[in-house]
């Protein structure tokens, strides 16, 4: 065997090694799920559910609170995601196509805030809201979710606006439309990629996150999913059947969602625009 | 259809960094003119002020009778044709040669019909279904030049839009702008890096340089009698020949080298013991068999057979030009630093010889130069320099 076919072979093992570890957990999410309650904390582990029983996802539906959860989730991500989107759009937009007065900090801001840790700023946030009186409420996990989701979305919209030629719109421009007009027909469509791109961030944190939710959100009847699934543990230990069947429950919109747009992250679109 | 006029017109980027300066040019009704330069003369933002991109600092620019300076680029009605076509890549052909009639409301039939009529003219028929990426760049090319005529617009914008295309579709678009332009008669602003698009297609063919209009004239007059030394060289490929001479004999005598060159009908008393630049075309240099008037003696350094014609690049003894800032430096042959001892100072002499005349490098060669063709400039300012009148020659090849 050749050096090189054995180092390939090497580069193989360690991703199919890398797989392993990064699948695993999904996998046994989703098995444990379908276990009943005494196969799940055998000391024998069961590798594949051989009677796949539903009673835990009808207990973790029956669960109180959930149907409450998954309106308060899908309030939050829905606002976070179109918010984020639209006031990203316009700020990329000025960042991308004006030239301005403290253009070039803003932009290095925005990197730099991304910068932080979350864990660092929880505190202050928490204080910060709490004298706007926006704790334990919905609004007040929208307004930081927004915080940071903003700045990534508007750094990538930026990028993407960067990448359309500006005689696309100088031509619309001499064509008829108004700058606005520019901007809705020829930019806005050309920029599919990148606003999907982003909206699928957004999706994903505000759906996701849990420190914040769990930090800000007190009541039962105002939490999300991600709070929500902490209480099947419990002090008296964990609830563990219940507990996946609830996780791939709040795991399936994410990947609903990536499956609907996926194919819409297309690059290349603006192919034929200019020379080339 | 309307004129175009630009009136002391300025612009200032930044502050500082002049891009146009007092410019004031004319284009006439359903004239073609060509804004011609080395990149970063101005031109293409010259032709921006036109179409409202970009604002004016100063002066006027009038569409028609109106001063269109705080006009938006859509209320000008005028179509532009952009170097790299910025065809809308999301949208068909069809609906990119429709977009401006449908941001003006056309009304549906009418758009469909004068799509059709235009996608005919240009042969896009079989493609207006398909986007711009499926297309060669010749369709694309097209494809931008029928969004403007679609339009029928008061004028026509083109920023160097045969740029991108190879050699061969440069020349047969070329042609077909020009038939276009004449057939629809539309006021045309053209602007080029290349000289021979601007010679070409131009009616009239104005020369900027560093954001100053050089010179306007029809190409001929522009070839015939450049206003300045960067006009000279700028215009005319190979570009003229330019050295240093002394006049002598009261004004009557060019010395350059060994070579005593008697001015025949011309003079230049006001120069009389001074230097000036000389300058004579390649396509005027000629062969000295069966010619008595003065020669220049010199030896070949290249051949360039070209097929039909062939240029000659001989060495002769004179002083190259030492301003090379008045010149578009571009267009200068380097001179040559060869050390020939006999020769004190070398100018690389260009000449356009017909295929026959058999010359090998290395070759002692003498040449023909006809006082009555050679362009004299001033040392310092570059500026052509009036001669006593004599009726023009017509430059012979060969």
């Amino acid at each position: 065997m050749s050096r090189k076919r054995l180092r390939n072979l090497g580069w193989d093992a360690i991703g199919i090694l890398v797989l392993i570890v990064m699948v695993f957990p999904v996998y046994w999410m989703v098995t444990t799920a379908f276990k009943p309650g005494q196969k799940i904390l055998s000391y024998t582990p069961q590798w594949f559910p051989t009677h796949p029983v539903l009673s835990n996802f009808r207990d973790a539906i029956h669960q109180q609170f959930f149907w409450d959860a998954v309106k308060n989730s899908l309030i939050v991500t829905s606002v976070v995601v179109v918010l984020s989107v639209v006031l990203a759009f316009l700020a990329a937009l000025a960042l991308a196509k004006f030239s301005f007065y403290g253009r070039k900090p803003f932009i290095v801001v925005i990197l730099g805030v991304q910068m932080v840790p979350l864990a660092a700023l929880i505190i202050p946030l928490y204080i910060t809201m709490a004298r706007l009186g926006e704790v334990d409420k919905l609004s007040g996990v929208i307004i930081m979710y927004l915080t940071f989701a903003l700045p990534f979305a508007v750094w990538t919209l930026r990028g993407f606006l960067l990448g359309v030629p500006k005689e696309l719109e100088e031509s619309a421009m001499v064509d008829g439309a108004t700058r606005f007009g520019a901007f809705v027909r020829i930019l806005l469509p050309l920029l599919g990629p990148g606003l999907v791109a982003t909206s699928l961030f957004a999706f994903i944190l505000a759906w996701n996150e849990f420190i914040i939710a769990y930090v800000f959100l007190h009541t039962p009847e105002k939490q999300t999913l991600m709070v929500w699934l902490a209480s099947f543990t419990t002090l008296r230990g964990t609830d563990w059947g219940p507990l996946m069947a609830g996780a791939t429950l709040c795991a399936l919109p994410v990947i609903v969602f990536f499956l609907l747009v996926q194919r819409r992250i297309a690059f290349g679109l603006t192919a034929g625009a200019v020379k080339g | 259809m309307a004129e175009i006029e630009f009136l002391h017109v300025g612009k200032v980027y930044g502050g500082d960094t002049l891009a146009v300066s007092d410019l004031n040019l004319k284009i006439g009704e359903g004239e073609f003119v060509v804004l011609v330069g080395p990149s970063g003369c101005g031109k293409t933002t010259a032709l921006r002020m036109v179409a409202g991109l970009e604002e004016v600092t100063e002066g006027e620019v009038r569409i028609g009778d109106q001063i269109v300076n705080d006009l938006a680029p859509r209320d000008r009605d005028i179509a532009m044709v952009f170097q790299n076509y910025a065809l809308y890549p999301h949208k068909t052909v069809y609906e990119n040669l429709a977009f401006g009639l449908r941001m003006r409301k056309v009304p549906k039939e009418e758009q469909r019909r004068r799509v059709e009529e235009i996608a005919q003219k240009l042969g896009l028929s079989d493609m207006l279904r398909r986007r711009p990426g499926q297309l060669s760049g010749g369709q694309r090319q097209r494809v931008a030049m029928g969004r403007a005529i679609v339009r029928e617009p008061k004028a026509f914008l083109m920023d160097e839009p045969l740029s991108n295309l190879d050699a061969k579709l440069r020349v047969q678009m070329r042609a077909e702008i020009s038939r276009i332009q004449k057939t629809l008669h539309v006021t045309t602003l053209y602007v080029t890096h290349d000289q021979v698009e601007a010679m070409t297609m131009g009616d009239r063919v104005a020369v900027m340089r560093d954001g100053v209009l050089q010179q306007v004239d029809t190409p001929q007059k522009l070839y015939d009698s450049p206003a300045n030394l960067f006009v000279a060289s700028f215009v005319g490929s190979p570009p003229m020949n330019l050295f240093e001479a002394t006049v002598e004999q009261g004004g009557t005598q060019l010395a350059f080298g060994e070579t005593r060159l008697d001015l025949g009908f011309r003079s230049l008393p006001d120069y009389a013991g001074r230097r000036v630049i000389v300058g004579i075309r390649p396509e005027e240099v000629r062969e000295a068999s069966g010619w008595d008037g003065a020669r220049v003696r010199g030896r070949v350094l290249l051949v360039e057979a070209l097929g039909a014609e062939q240029i000659v690049h001989i060495q002769i003894a004179a002083t190259p030009l030492e301003r090379a800032d008045l010149v578009d430096a571009a267009a200068q042959p380097p001179g040559p630093s060869l050390g020939v001892e006999d020769l004190e100072r070398s100018v690389t002499l260009l000449g356009r010889f017909d295929r026959h005349l058999l010359l090998t490098p290395g070759e002692a060669v003498e040449v023909a130069i006809d006082p009555r063709l050679l362009h004299f400039f001033d040392l310092e300012t570059g500026i052509a320099l009036p001669t006593a009148a004599v009726p023009a020659v017509a430059g012979v090849a060969g």
